[in-house]
């Protein structure tokens, strides 16, 4: 059994601890808000937070989050108390289909946590593993700097904290 | 509408709507209809529905009658309807339509979206539901409050009497029993308040908080998941397979055969995908089964070089013309299999009870999904219903339905609701392409670049015969299977042997006033599946046709730009443009080594110039810059306009540097992202949209970004290095 904390809820996972984590979060746990895109770490739609860090969990065995703190987008905010990338995302009008754009801003937020001033060079570099096809690049790009530019910080441990 | 009728409060009801309020419905003349407020509308073309509720609490819904691939269409289209009800899209909560003919897209004929005309089908039918529908609401506020109508305001969702404003909701009582307004007069243009305004997306803040539902994120009580482990070369049927592995590896519920392959069903996708792997399979051997890339590239060569094409069309004496000509450039293009890689993979979830059956997907063409489910499955029409979700892109993929055939087939033998995923590697590898092309151009311009021969000729696959292949079953679901058969052999033979294919030729010709002209086609299909690809055959035509447009300008010694001027006598839109953006390229200046490029291609009735700025360094190509000039007639929301541009710059740049489908022994070569490469956001180019101010009615603008990308990058390509690329993607020598 695999226990580990997910978006602030320690959680068992009882099955094959092989099963990669994203399909663990999606199947098991029903959180449909990361996405499966190529199941080859290539495209970033199933980007999670590991103890901080942004993870391609379709490639990431189940076992590998033992006892770490899993954060989805469901535990980055939500509608009514949105991460500040998440009301970047909404003021600059940034998605089209929308599919990525939950690893996107999973990767995009733990930029923001590890470099709150990230520069242009920075986001191209930190967001060049997720691909969006409907070529949101621009608008993308102009969110992240824009929280960047407010210097607005995030605490990747914070909603372990306050749950 | 027959016997298949829905009563409207049982649709509603069955599209997730409960609660009081009105249903505005329209119906067509002749058809049973049991709602409340039928209304005869005047535009015969439009088949109309029901896309509004009010609720007693003011909450207005509207039910839009297009799928959102990512294009912006519910913002639009609730836009468009919103300007005449006067209530703020914002302020609308605004849901995918049910599976019904009511919604059918009126050009289609059928419940779809696609071609880029969404906003111009519904623009005048929607407009004149919200001003009937807000005439109606004043009748009513009239009667309860005692008011002249003439003496009663609208705004945002209320009626405005004197200094008190009332909701919408409380009239709707009144409103239900009174006969509701006809062709009630339209704002002028000058009046818009939400129309051409920029505006949040509807859908913004659930794409930005993982709550958008895909059909992927589908999950219903029992639900087992399925994949399916298909052929490597399309069409093969499978000889015989062995399954003893698969049947006992973790999870497994069943082992399926259908139509297109084997299905191994458990009780987790992961299980499902693992045990997959543990099938073997003999493959019949097809046609297809030897075709190689370099072959295909030969063949089409081969089939222009037969002059036995059919003509598509032509105007004047193109041969006098050549033969008048003091100097004539004949070149050819090519342009390679591509695919559309979606961001989410093809899905389907289907349940089917006594009651009728449950899909659960995101496609783009609904009304067929749901026929090919009434001829699998048997059921009456009306009880089969689409849940159709967010798209997670389309692009033309989701019109395509054999996903849906899949999940059919095996829900039929499982007896539970059933799940489809297909892998990305199955995405790429079993699915529809863009057609290879070669196109043969041979033109002659007289000394001041004016145009006085063009011929343009085409070899490939089709599109329209393979996707009514595909879709015919669905959109005829009564059609008996032989009679079938006989339709679509017949298409093929039309299109191989009599009538050229408009997909396959469009935007060779059309862009320019051409004084002689002739378009032909010589068909050539490998067999491999085809269908619309984002642009369809400007995707590849507009490539050839203004990779051309420089090589005369450079044989008559002309500027590019003023080249293209002077051929635009009598496209005064397109002539504005290309002027338009002509300018901003004489203005600009770039840092030493970039070079500028130009095209300029018209599609879905949207004009469109882009001067893509290029470096080259050691043999490779970067974009930094895109500047775009667009007359898409009056933009419903400017901001999804240029998000459209620059998403179609993206989409059009993967093409022109990467995309590339390739064959071996007639399997597809490219599996997943890293052999099928899509642009990244650190090679991505800035986007500059400009939007020629226009009032005339709204004309496509999800495709018509694509077609001038690949051209202009391949015409700075050309000034950078000298090096003139033929073949897409665009590879240095």
């Amino acid at each position: 059994m695999i226990t580990f904390s997910l978006n602030g809820d320690s959680v068992s996972f009882k099955g094959d601890p092989n099963t990669p984590l994203l399909w663990v979060i999606r199947d098991d746990f029903k959180l449909k808000g990361s996405k499966f895109g190529c199941g080859a770490g290539l495209c970033g739609a199933c980007t999670m937070h590991l103890d901080g860090a942004a993870i391609k969990t379709c490639v990431l065995p189940v076992a590998a989050a033992a006892n770490k703190k899993v954060t989805t987008i469901e535990g980055l905010g939500n509608p009514e108390a949105l991460h500040p990338l998440q009301a970047a995302w909404v003021k600059h009008n940034v998605p089209q289909c929308g599919y990525c754009q939950s690893g996107q801003i999973m990767a995009a937020a733990a930029l923001i946590a590890d470099k709150p001033d990230a520069s242009s060079d920075d986001i191209d570099q930190a967001m060049s593993g997720n691909i969006c096809r409907c070529g949101c690049y621009p608008r993308i790009k102009a969110a992240i700097a824009s929280v960047a530019d407010n210097s607005q910080s995030y605490d990747a441990t914070a909603v372990e904290a306050t749950s | 509408m027959s016997g298949q009728s829905l009563s409207r409060r049982h649709f509603l009801k069955t599209s997730g709507m409960v609660g009081g309020g009105i249903v505005v419905a329209v119906a067509l003349p002749g058809c049973a209809f049991n709602g409340p407020h039928p209304i005869e509308v005047t535009d015969a073309g439009f088949i109309p529905n029901a896309f509004l509720q009010i609720a007693p609490d003011n909450k207005i819904t509207f039910y839009c009658p297009s799928d959102e691939m990512g294009q912006g269409i519910r913002t639009g289209l609730a836009t468009i309807i919103g300007e005449e009800l006067d209530v703020d899209p914002a302020n609308m909560l605004v849901q995918a339509a049910g599976s019904h003919e009511d919604y059918n897209n009126p050009e289609f004929r059928v419940q779809g979206t696609g071609g880029s005309n969404a906003v111009r089908v519904f623009y005048q039918p929607l407009r004149q539901v919200g001003a009937d529908t807000r005439a109606l609401l004043l009748n009513a506020a009239a009667l309860d409050l005692g008011i002249p109508s003439e003496q009663l305001l609208t705004d945002d969702g209320f009626i405005v009497a004197g200094d008190r404003r009332y909701p919408y909701g409380d009239f709707v009582d009144t409103a239900s029993s009174l006969e509701m307004p006809v062709a009630t007069s339209l704002k002028a243009p000058s009046n818009f308040q939400y129309i051409g305004a920029d505006a949040p997306r509807v859908d913004a803040l659930a794409k930005a908080t993982g709550t958008a539902s895909f059909g992927i994120d589908t999950d219903l009580p029992g639900m087992v998941y399925a994949v399916v482990v298909r052929p490597p070369v399309a069409g093969s049927k499978a000889l015989k397979f062995d399954d003893s592995a698969a049947r006992i590896a973790p999870g497994v519920l069943d082992i399926v055969a259908v139509s297109s392959g084997i299905a191994v069903v458990a009780e987790r996708y992961w299980q499902a995908h693992q045990a997959a792997k543990k099938l073997t399979v003999d493959w019949e051997k097809r046609p297809l089964s030897s075709v190689t890339s370099t072959q295909v590239r030969q063949d089409l060569s081969a089939a222009l070089e037969a002059n036995d094409d059919t003509e598509s069309s032509h105007v004047g004496d193109p041969e006098k013309a050549f033969a008048e000509a003091d100097r004539i450039l004949e070149t050819d293009y090519y342009a390679p299999f591509l695919a559309h890689a979606p961001m989410e993979p093809l899905n389907a979830t289907l349940r089917i009870t006594e009651n009728g059956a449950d899909l659960w997907t995101g496609v783009q063409f609904v009304g067929a999904a749901q026929g090919v489910l009434e001829r699998l499955t048997g059921l009456p029409r009306g009880d089969i219903k689409i849940h159709n979700q967010f798209l997670g892109g389309g692009f033309g993929r989701r019109a395509t339905l054999s996903h849906i055939v899949e999940v059919a087939e095996i829900a039929m033998s499982i007896d539970k609701p059933v799940q489809l995923l297909w892998s990305r590697e199955d995405d790429l590898r079993h699915g529809f392409y863009r057609p290879a092309a070669m196109m043969k151009i041979k033109a002659a311009a007289d000394n001041e670049g004016r145009i006085t021969a063009w011929q343009a000729r085409r070899s490939g696959a089709n599109i329209t015969a393979q996707t009514m292949k595909n879709a015919l079953p669905g959109v005829l679901p009564s059609l008996p299977t032989g009679l079938l058969n006989g339709l679509v052999g017949a298409m093929d033979y039309v299109f191989d042997n009599w009538a050229v294919d408009a997909s396959s030729v469009e935007g060779l010709h059309e862009t320019y006033s051409l004084p002689s002209y002739r378009v032909s086609h010589a068909s050539v299909d490998h067999g491999l599946p085809t269908t619309f690809w984002r642009s369809v055959g400007h995707s590849y035509t507009s490539f050839a046709v203004e990779s051309m447009m420089d090589e005369l300008a450079e044989a008559r010694q002309i500027d590019p730009v003023a080249l293209r001027l002077k051929n635009l006598e009598d496209k005064p839109r397109m002539k504005n443009v290309v002027a338009q953006a002509g300018r901003l390229m004489a203005a600009m200046t770039v840092p030493e080594h970039h070079h500028l490029g130009f095209a300029a291609h018209s599609s879905f009735g949207t004009d469109v110039a882009q001067i893509a700025q290029v470096s080259v360094t050691d043999g490779n190509i970067r974009v930094h810059k895109v500047t775009c000039v667009v007359d898409c007639g009056l933009a419903v929301n400017p901001d999804i306009v240029r998000a459209q541009l620059e998403g179609a710059v993206m989409f059009a740049l993967t093409a022109t540097l990467y995309g590339q489908i390739d064959l071996d022994d007639g399997a597809v070569v490219q599996s997943n992202f890293h052999n099928y490469p899509i642009l990244r956001m650190n090679e991505s180019p800035a986007v500059d949209v400009v939007i020629i101010n226009s009032q005339t009615p709204p004309t496509g603008i999800g495709e018509p970004g694509v077609p001038p990308l690949a051209p202009a990058v391949a015409n700075a390509v050309y000034r950078a290095t000298g090096q003139r690329l033929r073949d897409l993607p665009l590879k240095l020598a």
